[in-house]
């Protein structure tokens, strides 16, 4: 009641702290400034941590699960959940490249068969979604196909290839002391949002994951959209998968499995990434500059534990919480906002 | 067509004559049968060990059936059940768990039953010493040792050529795995008395990628002070930090000097003398030995050594063309084939 009064007063209302007041739920803003506290208290006390070298690293540390999430945020966007394969698509993204490349047919040829590759794996578990079939159903289907065909192709071993290769700027180079994998995430990030906001594509996008119903009514069916976004996600992956393994020369199946990141699985990482910024799981509410943000808050936070002295289960831990809690936030202001209009 | 018929009636008689005449001869030349319940062949170093037990069983005249487990224990105990289940009891069970103490009932179940176990990969401990008849697999404070020497002895070159800085990084297990404590201690000995000082230690987790995140960090974090070693719990998590002590401007073997265990990981590293060196420890030769220790039991009703451990020999670039080891099976092994990271191109 008495929040209601201050609120009311427009001299007090000037202030930034209680415009959001204004838009937002009281429990909303108490949550947000005791994160920030908290955020900037670590960040302020953590050694090392505002530098430009730790700033590069954090956001060469999320260039790998952004890009992927990138690519997923298309999918959840168009109301098709999520495609729980990234991480094997990857991971036969990684073997393909590593073949051809210890073949010695060369990045460029590696680099189209690789994308071809992902281009079928994408459409193929598109086209099942845009059946009908269930998105979770059908890409577990298929993270078990592909992990499968990834195993059997490389016989579960080491696939390496040796150095000087031409992939090596990919993996390892840099411009303008920026490591290139972060240009190529900065790249990715931009045009994806452009593309989303700025095209006929995008506002389909937007417009299939919010109300299928209108989308069919205006001859938008989800069918091609399922393909178009399944395809966008498994290229995410496949790149990805192609930038590690230039990275290290070698490539295995398991590359992407556990070994990936100190939160563990490697999609369960991408979908908290879409998660964490707020992107609608149900569709048509989000952007892909979210998600690029999600993955550098999540960056964030475990690099700041880490100069904290912090072992791997407590950061584990803090980015898990960090995760419930932007998910608890963003559905209180969604809830908000909807009791507005 | 009556013709064909005749034909193929004929042969199928015939395979099934030759099929049963042989069937029980074959059953009979065998020594014995095993179960072995470990990971997945779709992690490398699995993949060999299992390569190694299923060889040398068929060499030695053992059956041999293999289950393999996502690095889940609930999973490797349903198998275990099956195997309760179907009756059929081999004369072996070969167990390496995925979790040691939460499968610590299944091992028992396994012993419950009469058939001897014998443990692999990782070490006894005082809950399940009683259920099992010997173990074999690597031993990581020697090899954590060796890796710790051979920093020492690069050390002390970089010294008696006026070099200056002693500061150490290590790229580590996860804390809360077993390994952790077993290496670093063992580690910490090895390089005790000398002018190397761990200012740094990293648990990102296992693998590449890991270790590339995990170094990324940790140099930002101890930057300030100089960074002059780095110490791998094995190759794989050290490839990848190797990289990232390379974006952060580091000339590897110059600037830094690395050595990493295990040998699962990049070669070429060492060739290029990116990577000092690494400690030998073959899964292949894991899973031979476990063979080996079977047939012991089986004809002796003992074992020689309760612990056998594989070798953990080091290599360096001087050495890495010249290392090999023989085999339980009397076979002489190359580094290619003992290695299990990107080592077989």
């Amino acid at each position: 009641m008495s929040m209601n009064a201050a609120t009311n007063d427009p001299e007090i209302r000037s202030t930034l702290f209680n415009r959001m007041l204004d838009r937002y739920s009281p429990l909303v803003v108490i949550l947000v400034a005791l994160f920030a506290v908290v955020f900037v208290y670590g960040m302020v006390t953590a050694p090392n941590f505002l530098t430009v070298f730790n700033f590069k690293t954090i956001i060469r540390d999320a260039a790998l699960v952004g890009i992927m999430g990138i690519g997923l945020t298309f999918v959840t966007l168009s109301g098709n959940f999520f495609l729980l394969s990234m991480k094997e698509t990857a991971a036969l993204s990684i073997i393909a490249f590593a073949i051809a490349m210890s073949n010695g047919y060369g990045f460029e040829l590696a680099f189209l068969f690789t994308m071809c590759v992902a281009v079928i794996a994408g459409m193929l578990q598109g086209a099942l979604i845009g059946l009908g079939g269930n998105p979770i159903v059908v890409t577990l289907g298929a993270a078990g196909l592909f992990f499968g065909i990834a195993s059997w192709w490389s016989d579960n071993l080491v696939v390496s290839f040796r150095r000087p290769h031409g992939a090596e700027w990919l993996g390892s180079g840099s411009f303008l002391g920026l490591p290139n994998i972060t240009i190529a995430f900065i790249l990715i990030a931009i045009t994806a949002e452009i593309v989303l906001r700025y095209t006929s594509f995008g506002r389909q996008v937007y417009l299939i994951g919010a109300n299928r119903a209108a989308g069919r009514a205006t001859g938008h069916e989800n069918f091609s959209m399922a393909i178009k976004t399944c395809t966008i996600a498994s290229v995410c992956s496949a790149f990805v998968a192609i930038a590690f393994s230039a990275q290290v020369s070698s490539a295995h199946v398991n590359y992407f499995s556990s070994e990936f990141g100190s939160s563990g699985d490697m999609t369960i990482l991408v979908i908290a990434t879409v998660m964490v910024a707020g992107n609608s799981i149900m569709g048509g509410y989000g952007s892909t500059l979210r998600t690029s943000l999600g993955a550098i808050f999540i960056s964030t936070v475990d690099n700041m534990m880490v100069l904290h002295g912090f072992n791997s289960g407590p950061r584990v831990l803090a980015v898990g919480l960090m995760i419930v809690f932007s998910i608890i936030v963003f559905a209180l202001v969604r809830r908000g906002s909807r009791v507005q209009e | 067509m009556s013709y064909l018929k005749k034909a193929i009636g004929v042969a199928t008689a015939a395979c099934l004559t030759v099929g049963l005449a042989f069937a029980p001869a074959s059953a009979q030349d065998k020594k014995g049968s095993i179960v072995s319940f470990n990971g997945p062949a779709g992690e490398a170093y699995i993949g060999r060990f299992i390569k190694g037990i299923k060889e040398t069983a068929e060499l030695k005249g053992f059956d041999i059936k293999v289950f393999e487990n996502q690095f889940n224990q609930a999973e490797q105990d349903q198998q275990v059940q099956q195997v309760l289940a179907a009756g059929q009891l081999p004369d072996v069970f070969i167990w390496w768990p995925s979790d040691a103490t939460a499968g610590l009932g299944s091992l028992r179940a396994l012993h419950k039953t009469g058939v001897p176990v014998l443990k692999i990969n990782q070490l006894p401990n005082e809950q399940d010493k009683k259920y099992i008849f010997g173990y074999a697999g690597p031993d990581d404070r020697l090899r954590a040792r060796n890796a710790g020497y051979m920093m020492r002895e690069a050390a002390a070159a970089k010294k008696a050529n006026g070099g200056e800085g002693f500061n150490v990084i290590v790229l580590s297990y996860p804390h809360s795995y077993g390994g952790y404590g077993l290496s670093i201690n063992a580690f910490k000995e090895a390089i005790a008395g000398s002018d190397l000082n761990i200012i740094g230690d990293v648990d990102e987790g296992f693998g590449q990628a890991n270790g590339y995140k995990g170094a990324a960090k940790l140099i930002a974090s101890v930057k300030d002070q100089g960074i002059h070693f780095v110490y791998g719990m094995d190759d794989a998590i050290l490839t990848g930090g190797i990289k990232a002590l390379e974006e952060a401007g580091y000339t590897m073997g110059e600037d830094v000097i690395a050595v990493g265990t295990v040998c699962n990981g990049d070669k070429q590293l060492i060739e290029e003398g990116k990577q000092f060196g690494t400690t030998l420890q073959s899964p292949l030769h894991e899973g031979q030995l476990a063979i080996k220790l079977v047939e012991e039991y089986l004809d002796t009703g003992k074992l020689e050594n309760y612990i056998n451990f594989t070798p953990n020999p080091a290599v360096t670039k001087e050495t890495i063309e010249t290392t090999a080891l023989q085999g339980y099976d009397g076979k002489l092994y190359g580094i290619n084939e003992l290695c299990s990271g990107a080592w077989a191109q």
